[in-house]
């Protein structure tokens, strides 16, 4: 047979590519709840700083939806392969409500102790989840914070309470928005904040104890509130909500903080939009960092988990592009940026308006029965 | 010949299996599990939660697909009336190419084209302004039952159009052709001749976009913030928020229930009349 | 009807038919649009950009749908074909029995019935995956594979394949020469519906595939959730192509033969 060179150099190139050990390439599999924005801050600016410090790994960013929802939907992809050794989902991002109950069934893994960021976060939200004890198994990613938007070309005086809120709305009829409790958090959020301002113990909602007899005494609340829902639009979503402001169809609406000033960042929202924190208050939530139990990459997890709660991360990232406040303790992140960066997040909202009407959300029983109660008895 | 018989349905059972296990199956499991309380046990518990919670949906949900049905019909002859009974040639086919359109849009397309055409400040009023028929402060956005209503009857008119053209165009034209001599109007023609011999092809495009409309998710989602919205939209809700199968399926069954119900009531109407 | 009239009908109705397409086609051209502008503020690419970049998700949703679409496809006619065939050529008992049987997908609304899936498929760990989708699919757009491709070996003219068979071919020689050749262009058709069928398809993919598994349909829904207006017009235009282009083409595949031999 006679020697081919062109296919002796082919067999030979192949040959020392196959002898060539091949790059373990890990990847590491974040999955989010919440809106597009946190989608966008894994692919975007979490990943390529992941991979850049950790050539082996490819970070693959995946949405699961605002709200609950999304929450429930990673709670299902964890205890559906409960029984498997390792589980597809390396890092989570959740809710409060979903985080206590996955604790609870032991479905994540205390991993604080073995990040080195876990020394930065000693507050409260860290270590309380609606109710549950959660220390160990949570870093917030962020803390957020509802208020009200408002347009200041159509509105002359945002209300400064509930009240004088659902007056304007009746003088007002259909220029209010919200998107209710099924469409995202922010319309959750101002219920919630409706039930607190028109019940007498609303501390006891945020701390417990659980009393099932309670929620007999909301009718008069929700009855206020089905009146209410008359004069105003219900929105398809928290972007939709402010999708609506920015159309001029609303005129006031309740927003996420950062959503707000992402969205007016990204020019799809007028500059001249406002912030009110209503009285007696609008409740936040963070949202957290958690590893699942038997996570398939544990180790580049937990690197994971502490590049983004690093001060640096969470000063270039967390506060100064997405406009959300940090989830670690405030004076690390807070000594990483300048005045103006950080000052930006306090424009409207002040730290004494959310020392006096940031709240939390109520412990979880109370949670769903308002939740419950509202589709009783404000849709049906 | 037997052994035909059995090689027919050894070719048609690979097919069939398929819609027994991955249909059939999944319906009874529907149906059962809507009785089944959350501890095992059976209940009548999912449907008292589905009414306490849902009743106003479900009235919609009738009033939507109720309403729709029927302006697809009244659409659906019209359309057909004229493209038979038509006399400007070019009109008739003018329209033979327009309404033909919607049919080939999927339905997410569909919702996404109304939910900005629709808004208060969307295309359509913003034209309505344009043309001087509505000030702008007058506009009203159609994004609720009324907008699932429009983009069904959008959707599905050129499908039963489709149906009923084509049994009006074969029909005997002699009965037609005699009505006409005798001076009828082209409407009393099409009422008292045309719709009564097409009403069995008309029924079947009714029901089958009576279905279609009780399936679709994506359109009450996109267009209808919250209450009143289509029981499907809940029975989402109820799985994704919560994992409640006992009440979406409750929500399921009596959704069956109603479509069995009018399939029940137009079927009557046809062997009654025949 | 004066002309006059006819023309204010005629164009009131080309109005709602593509006024809302024409909204689609002004959203995927606009880059700032806001009240009270009637028209767009500004117009560019810069959102087909984002759509199509290459580590975009569009791309990745479009390549799963079109994979799920194709697989689904085939799977259809590995079943439609043999069942098709079946009941258009061989004595079957209970023909019209089963032909109703493929209709019961149509007759039930199927949101719960997806959800069941879902959560059958979530026992077997086909929950989130292509293969789950594909089923999905599959099971949908049988009904249409089955009745067309029946109504397409009916359509095949007996006497040509009883010529095959008295020149000596077996069954399936003739089958595969003479009938599958003449009901191409009908098998055709129903392949492109179901293309069609499961590139379109909402409602089941989102309670089996998501999140894992997000066909083009869903990446729209999430994008027009969030106000992304832009973006969700660009993908219901791609979505658009495929039915337009089937539209235009339908009179070809389908001719008047095979559409009446449908259902009998």
């Amino acid at each position: 047979m006679k020697r081919n060179p062109a296919l002796l150099a082919a067999l030979a190139l192949s040959a020392a590519a196959l002898a060539t050990p091949a790059a373990a390439q890990t990847t590491l599999n974040v999955v989010t709840a919440g809106d597009q924005n946190m989608v966008d801050y894994v692919k975007d600016f979490l990943a390529p700083r992941f991979e850049k410090t950790n050539p082996k790994a490819t970070v693959k960013a995946v949405g699961t939806g605002p709200g609950d929802a999304g929450s429930q939907k990673i709670a299902e992809k964890l205890q559906a392969q409960k029984g498997n050794a390792a589980w597809d989902v390396d890092v989570a991002v959740i809710h409060q409500k979903m985080a206590g109950d996955l604790v609870r069934e032991g479905l994540l893994a205390p991993y604080v102790k073995d990040v080195a960021t876990g020394k930065l976060v000693t507050s409260e939200s860290s270590k309380n989840a609606l109710g549950t004890n959660v220390a160990g198994y949570v870093i917030p990613m962020f803390q957020s914070q509802t208020a009200i938007a408002w347009n200041p070309a159509l509105v002359k005086a945002p209300p400064k309470d509930y009240n004088e809120l659902a007056a304007w709305a009746k003088a007002n009829p259909r220029k209010f928005g919200y998107n209710g409790i099924k469409g995202g958090m922010s319309g959750v959020a101002f219920v919630v904040g409706w039930v607190y301002a028109n019940t007498p113990d609303s501390e006891r909602l945020m701390k417990g104890p659980y009393d099932a007899s309670t929620k007999a005494k909301w009718d008069g609340a929700l009855g206020k509130l089905k009146e209410f829902n008359r004069n105003v639009v219900i929105t398809p979503g928290n972007a939709g909500t402010l999708d609506m402001l920015n159309r001029g169809e609303i005129s006031m609406g309740p927003v996420w903080v950062d959503m707000f000033y992402t969205w007016m960042a990204d020019g799809k929202l007028p500059p001249t939009m406002r912030l009110q924190l209503i009285g007696p208050g609008m409740p936040g939530q963070p949202m957290y960092y958690v590893i699942p139990a038997k996570a398939a990459n544990m180790a580049a997890a937990k690197k994971f988990v502490e590049m983004a709660t690093s001060p640096d991360v969470q000063a270039e990232g967390i506060v100064k592009k997405f406009n959300w406040y940090p989830g670690i303790d405030a004076q690390h992140v807070k000594a990483k940026l300048d005045d103006k960066t950080w000052n930006k997040l306090f424009v409207d909202v002040t730290p004494k308006d959310l020392a006096a009407k940031g709240k939390v959300f109520p412990i979880k029983p109370y949670f769903d029965d308002i939740l419950e109660s509202y589709e009783r008895k404000v849709l049906n | 010949m037997q052994d035909r018989g059995r090689l027919g349905i050894a070719l048609v059972a690979p097919a069939l299996a398929a819609v027994l296990v991955l249909f059939v199956y999944p319906l009874g499991y529907s149906l059962a599990t809507a009785f089944e309380a959350k501890g095992g046990g059976f209940t009548f518990g999912n449907f008292v939660k589905a009414f306490e919670f849902y009743s106003v949906d479900i009235g919609f949900t009738l009033v939507i697909i109720g309403l729709s049905t029927l302006l697809i019909a009244l659409a659906a002859i019209a359309i057909g009336g004229y493209l038979v009974l038509g006399e400007n040639p070019r009109a008739v086919a003018l329209l033979r190419w327009l309404y033909r359109w919607p049919l080939f849009i999927p339905f997410v397309v569909a919702a996404q084209c109304m939910r900005s055409f629709l808004a208060k400040n969307g295309l359509m009023n913003n034209s309505f302004v344009a043309l001087g028929i509505l000030e702008i402060d007058q506009t009203t956005g159609f994004l609720d039952w009324r907008g699932i209503v429009i983009t069904f009857v959008w959707k599905q008119t050129p499908f039963v159009a489709l149906l009923v053209a084509g049994a009006m165009a074969a029909l005997d034209r002699s009965t037609i052709e005699a009505a006409r001599n005798l001076g009828a109007a082209r409407l009393r023609v099409l009422v008292e001749i045309l719709v009564p011999q097409v009403m069995p092809t008309l029924v079947v495009g009714l029901i089958l976009s009576f279905v279609t409309m009780m399936s679709v998710l994506s359109v009450p989602l996109m267009i209808s913030g919250e209450s009143p919205t289509m029981m499907t939209v809940d029975m989402a809700f109820r799985i994704n928020n919560y994992g409640d199968y006992g009440t979406a399926n409750a929500l399921g069954f009596i959704s069956y229930l109603l479509t069995a119900g009018c399939a029940w009531v137009y079927l009557r109407r046809q062997v009654r009349q025949s | 009807m004066t002309w006059i009239g006819r023309a204010l009908v005629l164009g009131l109705l080309a109005f709602v038919v593509f006024g809302p397409l024409a909204n689609l086609a002004l959203w995927a051209a606009a880059e700032q649009w806001y009240f009270p502008h009637k028209l767009p503020v500004s117009y560019g690419t810069k959102f087909w950009a984002q759509v199509f970049k290459p580590r975009g998700d569009a791309l990745a949703s479009l390549m799963t749908s079109i994979w799920i679409a194709l697989s689904t496809v085939a799977a259809c006619l590995a079943l439609a074909i043999p069942a098709g065939y079946a009941l258009a050529r061989l004595k079957l008992p209970w023909r019209t029995a089963i032909l109703l049987a493929f209709l019961v997908p149509q007759a039930f609304p199927s949101v719960a019935v997806y959800i069941n899936v879902a959560r059958i498929f979530y026992d077997l760990k086909l929950n989130g995956t292509m293969l789950g989708v594909i089923l999905v699919h599959t099971v949908h757009g049988l009904v249409f594979a089955v009745w067309i491709t029946a109504a397409a070996f009916a359509a095949v003219d007996r006497d040509l394949e009883a010529a095959a068979r008295n020149l000596g071919a077996s069954g399936l020689r003739s089958f595969l020469t003479v009938s599958l050749p003449l009901a191409a262009p009908g098998i055709m058709a129903s392949a492109i519906f179901v293309f069609l069928e499961s590139l379109d398809e909402f409602t089941g993919t989102f309670f089996v595939g998501v999140p894992d598994v997000i066909t083009l349909p869903l990446l729209m829904f999430t994008a027009s959730i969030a106000g992304n207006y832009q973006i969700a017009a660009i993908t219901a235009l791609v979505l658009l192509v495929p039915s337009v282009l089937f539209m235009l083409f339908i009179e070809r595949f389908l001719k008047a033969d095979v559409l009446s031999k449908i259902g009998a």
